[in-house]
C-alpha cells in the first residue's frame, strides 16, 4: 500500500494534506508544523479582517487579502516546466481558501493566459513520493480553478481564456497516476510477487468466452448471494460447438495474416533483391 | 483512480476510509437564484456526499464549513440531434455550502472590461490602426449633416 510520510514537511509548504495515513510520528510532525504555520498565519489573520454579514464586497476583500498575505515564490524545481502559468505559487495558509478557485486577479479579463508545458512522465519519475503527493493536490486545485473559469465563461457567454490549460492539467494528472501505479506495482511485485493489486481469476462466461473476472468484496458468501448465482460462469453444453468454431475462425485469420505477410515479403524480395543493394554499395 | 473505482466494503466498526489522491473536482458556480451571503454553490461529482464535500473543502482548501446541502439536477433527454437521436445532457449534483465563522462570499466578476493598450510596433497595434482607418473611411461626410448619400448632391 502506497503510504507517504510527511515527516520532512518544511514549514514553507504547508500543504493542506487531507487524507494521510496516521502514524504517531506523522501526527507529531503534522502537529509541530501546524503549530508553526498557525503562528505564522496568525500574523496574517491579524491583517486580514473577518468579514461580517453586512455588505463586504468580495472584490474589496480580495484586494486587501492579496496584498496583505505574502506571495512566496517557490524554488525553481517546483515550477520546472509545470503545467501552470509562470505566476508565483501562493502557499495555502489558513486564509479564506475560496480564492484558490479563481485565477490571480491580474489575469481576470485577459484574452489569453500564458502557461507552460505539461509535466511528462519522465520528469515525474524523478520526484519523490512526497513531492508527487503534493503535486497531485496542486494539479487538483488548478483543475478546479479551470473548471470554475470554464463554467463562468459559459454563463457569461464569453470565450474561456486559454482552454488548452485544462488538457495540459488532465494529461499531467494521468501521467502522475501512471508513475504512482508503476511504483506501487514494482513494490508489490518485490514484496509479495503478486502481479495485480486486485485479486481475480480466469473464468468462462455463458457465451463461451474466457475472461479475467475481478473479485469484489461481499458481506455474505457467494452461495447466499442470489444475484451472483444468476450470473452463470460456466458454458452450457449447447454453446460448446460455437466456442470451437470461433476458435477455428480466430486461428484461421491469424494464419491468413501470417501467410499474407510472408507472401508480401517474398514479392518485395523478388522486386528488390539483396544482391543489387550490396553491389551498389561496392 | 476515477475509472470504475470500487471502495473497500464498509461494515460497522471498520476504520474510516482514507483516500490518498482524490479525483473529485469541484466547480464553483455563480448561483442562478439569489443565495444568502454565506452560501457558496458548487457542482460536484455524483459520487460525492455531504461529508465528502465538507472534508474536501476543510482539508484541501481550509475553508470552514458549517453546513452542506446537496441536490441532483436532472438534465433533459428530450433534445435531438441531426439524426433525430435523443441527446442526453449529463446530470450533475449541486452542493450549497454554508461557511462557518460568519464568513461571506460573493461570486466575483471574472471577466471585467479591460481596455488594452497594445505596445508600439506590435501586430495587434497595426491591426487596430487599420480597423480604425477603415471605419473612418466608411463613415459618411459629416458636412452633409446626416443626410443619406442616396440622393444626388
Amino acid at each position: 500500500m502506497f503510504c507517504c510520510s510527511y515527516i520532512l514537511l518544511s514549514d514553507r509548504w504547508r500543504c493542506t494534506l487531507p487524507f494521510i495515513v496516521s502514524s504517531d510520528i506523522v501526527k507529531m510532525a503534522a502537529a509541530v508544523t501546524s503549530r508553526l504555520t498557525a503562528a505564522v498565519c496568525r500574523q496574517f489573520q491579524r491583517v486580514v479582517t473577518v468579514s461580517s454579514h453586512t455588505q463586504s464586497q468580495y472584490a474589496a476583500q480580495a484586494s486587501s487579502k492579496f496584498h496583505s498575505c505574502q506571495r512566496r515564490r517557490m524554488y525553481d524545481s517546483w515550477w520546472f516546466r509545470s503545467a501552470l502559468n509562470d505566476r508565483a505559487l501562493h502557499t495555502s495558509c489558513v486564509r479564506k481558501g475560496l480564492e484558490d478557485f479563481f485565477d490571480l486577479p491580474e489575469n481576470w479579463g485577459e484574452q489569453t493566459v500564458k502557461s507552460g508545458a505539461p509535466w511528462t512522465a519522465k520528469q515525474l519519475r524523478v520526484k519523490s513520493n512526497e513531492d508527487l503527493h503534493k503535486l497531485w493536490y496542486v494539479f487538483l486545485k488548478e483543475k478546479n480553478m479551470l473548471l470554475t473559469l470554464e463554467q463562468e465563461a459559459k454563463r457569461q457567454r464569453l470565450p474561456m481564456p486559454s482552454p488548452e490549460r485544462l488538457k495540459k492539467v488532465e494529461r499531467s494528472i494521468m501521467r502522475l497516476d501512471t508513475v504512482v501505479k508503476e511504483r506501487e506495482d514494482s513494490l508489490r511485485l518485490l514484496q509479495t510477487g503478486q502481479e495485480r493489486g486486485r485479486p481475480g481469476e480466469w473464468r468462462r462466461n455463458v457465451f463461451g468466452k474466457t475472461f479475467w473476472y475481478r473479485f469484489r468484496e461481499h458481506p455474505i458468501p457467494w452461495y447466499l448471494n442470489s444475484r451472483y448465482k444468476r450470473r452463470r460462469f460456466f458454458e452450457p453444453s449447447h454453446v460448446a460447438p460455437y466456442t470451437r468454431l470461433s476458435l477455428e475462425k480466430y486461428l484461421r485469420s491469424k494464419i491468413r495474416k501470417e501467410t499474407r505477410e510472408n507472401r508480401n515479403q517474398k514479392r518485395l524480395a523478388a522486386m528488390f533483391p539483396k544482391k543489387t543493394a550490396l553491389a551498389s554499395d561496392h | 483512480m476515477a475509472k470504475r473505482i470500487i471502495y473497500p466494503l464498509y461494515q460497522l466498526g471498520n476504520p474510516q476510509l482514507r483516500i490518498f489522491r482524490p479525483t473529485f473536482n469541484l466547480t464553483l458556480v455563480r448561483p442562478g437564484k439569489e443565495q444568502p451571503p454565506d452560501t457558496v454553490q458548487f457542482r460536484i461529482p455524483m459520487e460525492m456526499t455531504k461529508f465528502d464535500v465538507r472534508n474536501y473543502l476543510e482539508k484541501i482548501y481550509s475553508v470552514p464549513v458549517a453546513a452542506v446541502r446537496t441536490r441532483i439536477q436532472y438534465c433533459t433527454n428530450k433534445k435531438r440531434n441531426h439524426s433525430n437521436q435523443r441527446v442526453k445532457r449529463p446530470d450533475y449534483k449541486v452542493a450549497y455550502v454554508q461557511l462557518a465563522q460568519q464568513q461571506t462570499f460573493q461570486f466575483p466578476d471574472i471577466f471585467p472590461e479591460k481596455d488594452k493598450k497594445h505596445e508600439e510596433g506590435s501586430v495587434e497595434e497595426m491591426q487596430e490602426k487599420f480597423m480604425e482607418d477603415e471605419r473612418q473611411r466608411q463613415k459618411s461626410d459629416p458636412r452633409r449633416g446626416g443626410v443619406t448619400e442616396w440622393f444626388g448632391l
